[in-house]
């Protein structure tokens, strides 16, 4: 039976698209700092560093982690390195929630980053490998045929997407940390952006941001006399698969099939909608929340579509969804699971500020990467599990 | 894509990969590279009083933050070394040198670089070195183009 662990402190950068004035080492530092002082512990009191950032091609700097001990106070402790492409972040909090919740320490740092500025993700996920066909094809142009497949076997609307952008840019103008904010943010503004990868456009695109977002875990007898409310941690799952296999479903992967399945079982959750308070759920494409929501096994299979339409997923829905802004706001992306992660933490902490769901006791963390292979989730409480 | 060969029954290609990227060096160091190019070397003061050369921004024990800069000699004493008997075209100097442990009067730690003494029975654990500066300097530690022997007390 694993130990009771919470998030006790959370910490983020303001997302934007150049922090020239800090090195990494300085942009990771930040995010630390501020999670420590949330969670009113030093750097002395922290037993282990756990770091996630996406691929090290993206900024050319090999195992960039080498280099950022000090700035994390890891010096002679035990300091991990996760990697799970852009799902990274999520899978580095699943991590260094084991290690509590393992027993293994009392408090753990938790911080993932990306410095978009420095460095070229399309030119790293398009290099075109010997034997092969190269399609130059970025993220955009690698997930776009997946959601014409979802369109296909669903009957969405197109318009789908339009509204989940829409709903995620209103959400960012409440979200101090969020990178992208457009004021006058309308349906006309978003429908009649340029069509990048059909049927994606430019304003249902994520932008790119340099940025890091850090959590302080902590054991149960820490988390008790924590002055702030901890975010109780009632369950955390990964999943992953293959990237390409001849007759492999990537519209709907059975790794977050069984993902979902086997977190909710944890949780103790019969019903996700009616149970859970709202989900932060990686969305860098606007698709992807109908996608997710039936992934999450949150609606019934090609209707999650419905609930998005419906408005259930808006702030004033009764399923609310990245209520940040999300990954359509803000994409730091080696940050940007643990961003979904520290948001449905400060959400059932109450410390959401203006997009606070109002009583939120349940919230999902949510994150995926890869080609859809890679899929890292928790559940967060204001109550213990 | 590379020419294919064929290397006994598998087959093997080459693949060439480049792309051009930034750094940014934050405040720390870009004070001790942009010192270079003035012909000064800064080190920072550590949260134990001592002078670390170069510097870092985050003290490497205790991960405090640190940033008072401290402006140290050009010159100094060789700490430990070892002869190149025979560089490699991507290396500082295109005849025999020292790659050398240097600590310059001020600093409390050592900085790696390299000492241009002409021939090896030169080298001597404890001798002075000075900075050669080179020109026109463009804010790296190449700026130091290398040390060289200097008259003066011998250290230690």
């Amino acid at each position: 039976m694993a130990q009771r662990a919470a998030v006790i402190g959370v910490g983020q950068t303001h997302y934007q698209a150049r922090r020239r004035d800090v090195s990494m080492a300085g942009l990771v530092r930040e995010a630390a700092q501020r999670a420590l002082e949330d969670a009113q512990c030093t750097w002395k009191e922290v037993d282990a560093v756990v770091i996630g950032k996406a691929p090290d091609m993206f900024e050319g700097v090999m195992m960039p982690e080498l280099g950022l001990a000090d700035a994390l106070g890891g010096a002679y402790k035990p300091m991990l390195r996760v990697h799970t492409a852009g799902s990274v972040g999520g899978s580095t909090g699943v991590v260094a929630a084991s290690l509590v919740q393992g027993g293994i320490h009392e408090r753990v740092l938790c911080v993932a980053y990306e410095k978009q500025s420095e460095s070229n993700a399309t030119w790293a996920l398009s290099i075109s490998m010997p034997f092969s066909v190269a399609t130059i094809a970025g993220a955009g142009g690698y997930f776009a045929p997946l959601v014409r497949g979802y369109i296909r076997r669903s009957g969405a609307p197109e318009d789908t997407g339009v509204r989940v952008a829409v709903k995620d840019r209103r959400n960012a103008l409440r979200n101090p940390y969020a990178h992208l904010r457009v004021e006058d943010i309308s349906f006309e503004m978003v429908a009649n952006s340029p069509m990048l990868w059909d049927p994606i456009r430019y304003l249902e695109t994520c932008p790119s941001s340099d940025g890091a977002c850090a959590l302080v875990l902590a054991s149960e007898s820490i988390a008790e006399r924590a002055e702030k409310t901890p975010a109780w941690i009632h369950a955390t799952e990964m999943r992953s698969e293959p990237t390409q296999f001849a007759g492999r479903d990537q519209v709907m992967p059975r790794a977050t099939l069984d993902n979902a399945a086997s977190l909710y079982k944890k949780a103790g959750i019969q019903n996700p909608r009616r149970e859970l308070d709202c989900a932060e759920i990686y969305v860098p494409f606007s698709w992807f929340e109908p996608m997710w929501l039936e992934g999450m096994r949150i609606a019934e299979p090609n209707q999650g579509w419905q609930m998005t339409c419906e408005g259930a997923t808006a702030m004033d829905g009764d399923f609310p969804v990245n209520m940040s802004g999300g990954v359509l706001s803000s994409n730091p992306i080696g940050a940007s699971g643990l961003i979904r992660f520290a948001e449905s933490a400060l959400q059932v902490r109450g410390l959401a500020g203006e997009r606070q769901v109002d009583g939120a006791r349940l919230a999902l963390g949510h994150a995926y990467g890869g080609g859809s292979q890679y899929f890292s989730t928790w559940i967060v409480g204001s109550q213990k599990p | 894509m590379a020419p294919v060969s064929d290397s006994e029954s598998s087959l093997v290609t080459t693949q060439r990969l480049a792309y051009t990227y930034k750094r940014s060096l934050g405040p720390v160091l870009s004070q001790f590279f942009t010192a270079l190019r003035e012909r000064r070397i800064l080190g920072v003061r550590r949260p134990d009083g001592s002078v670390m050369v170069p510097p870092r921004e985050y003290d490497p024990d205790s991960g405090e933050a640190i940033s008072e800069m401290v402006e140290v000699s050009d010159s100094g004493v060789v700490k430990s070394w070892a002869w190149v008997h025979a560089p490699r075209p991507a290396q500082p100097l295109p005849h025999p040198f020292a790659y050398a442990l240097i600590q310059l009067d001020g600093a409390d730690t050592p900085l790696l670089h390299v000492v241009d003494a002409g021939a090896e029975e030169q080298m001597q654990t404890g001798m002075r070195v000075r900075a050669r500066w080179a020109e026109p300097r463009g804010g790296g530690i190449g700026d130091i183009a290398a040390f060289e022997p200097a008259t003066g007390a011998t250290g230690e």
